[in-house]
């Protein structure tokens, strides 16, 4: 397993593009802090969605909550993880060095945890920054507290740990990457976005809702009556991700220990 | 004294609607390289890659040195092998795949060096693979296939892509394996340089074993690629 580990490892650092998707990972999480700096700041205030100014605790907590949502990338890293073996005929290689798949998985689904940490930890360095200095511009701001900031970070660590494992199961049912990509996209920045938005009662049990509880801050008053209270508090959160953590491992290891490699 | 160190037996494959092998037994022996020839569609593939446990039979078995693959402790030091001239990542150089396959297998990085001469690839270790040509693919692919120093090899069309000296070079390297006592068994369409290659001959058509001999038994006085025809045509016809 330590060999698997460090040869996963290293498939990890020599690839450029998972370099570039963690800088990109870094750019979205800090547009989202810095967006609504920007937005909250304008003469819409908001866009006329009601949210409150920087100058106030809740606007700083609706800023400052985007850096946990980097997470998008945490799960395209574990579906590049799996998918990469497909794609590049690489699978045969793996297995043949170590023909008991499930080891093979649990190497995986391990390297893609990591990744997904390194990912997020890295965008919630990237955003806090980024919000910071955009805040500078908009004197005087509520202060940011540390408590925040540590809800936030909590959120981006078990996310970042549980969507790496999330990808590598959604790599091994789907194969093709360009689909699987396009598909957590989609998911992602769309399709769970209004859910979680607009239908709570669902959505909170969705990924995105489960790091929404994770991260556990009042937003104040909106138009969208988007109130954390309608979210899962940050235990029960935690079980959920971990929750699609267990079921995204075992559809991996299911469908890649059936598998012909033809 | 040759041993037998791969025996296919009874093996079967059934994809579907598609019988692609059939109770096919055969073996190959140590210290001699085996061809392994067959049509497009034959079932030469499915049955290297039964015999890698890369794919299920369903029905038989193949073994290596007794045991099946999934069986064997560390198995790419016991058995190397080229499937395509895939494998490798394109976006790494061809040191840093050979690294990525050593340290899978806790195999010494001292053995990258040695391979990478062994099949003249050493001007190209830093270079991504993504620009390599088709011979130069094949060539770390046996480069890999030679990490961990194997008993045994397994070669599926390993000549695609070569030119006239990499196929010379191919069969002067085969040979000298084989010399040493190891079991090459390899998969080819190239009839006129596997009779130049090989000591024994399997030959599969639509998934069943249609004749194994020494290549003086399967050809009898006529060339291997008349022998093939015979044997294949006859069977079709």
């Amino acid at each position: 397993m330590k060999n698997l580990l460090q040869s996963e490892l290293r498939k990890l650092i020599y690839l450029r593009a998972n370099w570039l998707l963690l800088l990109w990972s870094g750019l979205f999480a800090g547009l989202g802090t810095v967006a609504p700096i920007m937005v909250l700041n304008s003469e819409t205030r908001g866009m006329g969605m009601g949210f409150s100014g920087t100058n106030t605790p809740e606007g700083i907590n609706a800023v400052f909550a985007n850096a946990a949502g980097g997470y998008l990338f945490a799960l395209i890293m574990g579906i590049l993880i799996m998918t990469n073996e497909y794609r590049h005929g690489t699978a045969v290689g793996t297995f043949l060095v170590t023909p008991k798949r499930s080891t093979v998985l649990l190497a995986k689904l391990i390297a893609a945890s990591f990744a997904g940490l390194i990912v997020q930890v890295f965008s919630f360095i990237f955003a806090v920054t980024s919000g910071f200095i955009a805040l500078n511009f908009f004197e005087p701001h509520a202060p940011v507290p540390m408590e925040l900031l540590w809800k936030v970070f909590r959120a981006s660590v078990i996310s970042g740990l549980v969507l790496g494992i999330v990808g590598v199961g959604l790599g091994a049912l789907v194969k093709n990457q360009i689909a699987a990509v396009t598909g957590a996209v989609i998911w992602t920045l769309i399709v769970e976005g209004l859910v979680v938005a607009f239908v709570e009662s669902i959505g909170k049990y969705l990924p995105a809702g489960a790091i929404t509880g994770l991260v556990d801050v009042d937003f104040g008053d909106n138009d969208f009556n988007f109130s954390i209270e309608n979210y899962l508090t940050p235990g029960p959160a935690t079980l959920v991700l971990l929750g699609y953590a267990a079921l995204f491992s075992i559809i991996a290891m299911r469908t890649t220990l059936r598998r012909d490699l033809d | 004294m040759p041993t037998r160190t791969i025996e296919f037996q009874n093996l079967s494959k059934q994809y579907k609607d598609v019988l692609a092998v059939s109770d096919f037994s055969a073996s190959a022996l140590s210290g001699r390289v085996t061809g392994f020839l067959g049509p497009n569609g034959a079932g030469k593939s499915t049955a290297l890659r039964c015999l890698l446990g890369l794919v299920s039979p369903t029905n038989g078995s193949a073994f290596i040195n007794g045991a099946p693959y999934s069986a064997l402790h560390d198995p790419i030091q016991h058995v190397g092998a080229v499937l395509d001239s895939r494998g490798f990542h394109p976006g790494l150089t061809a040191l840093q795949n050979l690294k990525v396959m050593a340290s899978a297998s806790g195999i010494d990085f001292a053995r990258i060096n040695e391979v990478l001469k062994v099949v003249d690839l050493e001007q190209a270790t830093n270079k991504r693979t993504k620009g390599f040509s088709l011979g130069m693919k094949q060539r770390l692919s046996l480069a890999i296939a030679m990490l961990g120093d194997p008993e045994i090899l397994v070669l599926d069309e390993p000549a695609n892509g070569l030119d006239p000296i990499g196929i010379v070079w191919l069969r002067e390297f085969v040979q000298k394996l084989a010399s040493e006592g190891r079991t090459i068994l390899v998969s080819s369409h190239q009839l006129a340089e596997m009779q130049n290659t090989v000591d024994d001959v399997l030959i599969i058509n639509k998934g069943v074993l249609v004749a194994q001999g020494t290549i003086k038994e399967i050809c009898n006085g006529k060339s291997l690629e008349e022998a093939f025809l015979d044997l294949t045509l006859r069977r079709s016809a």
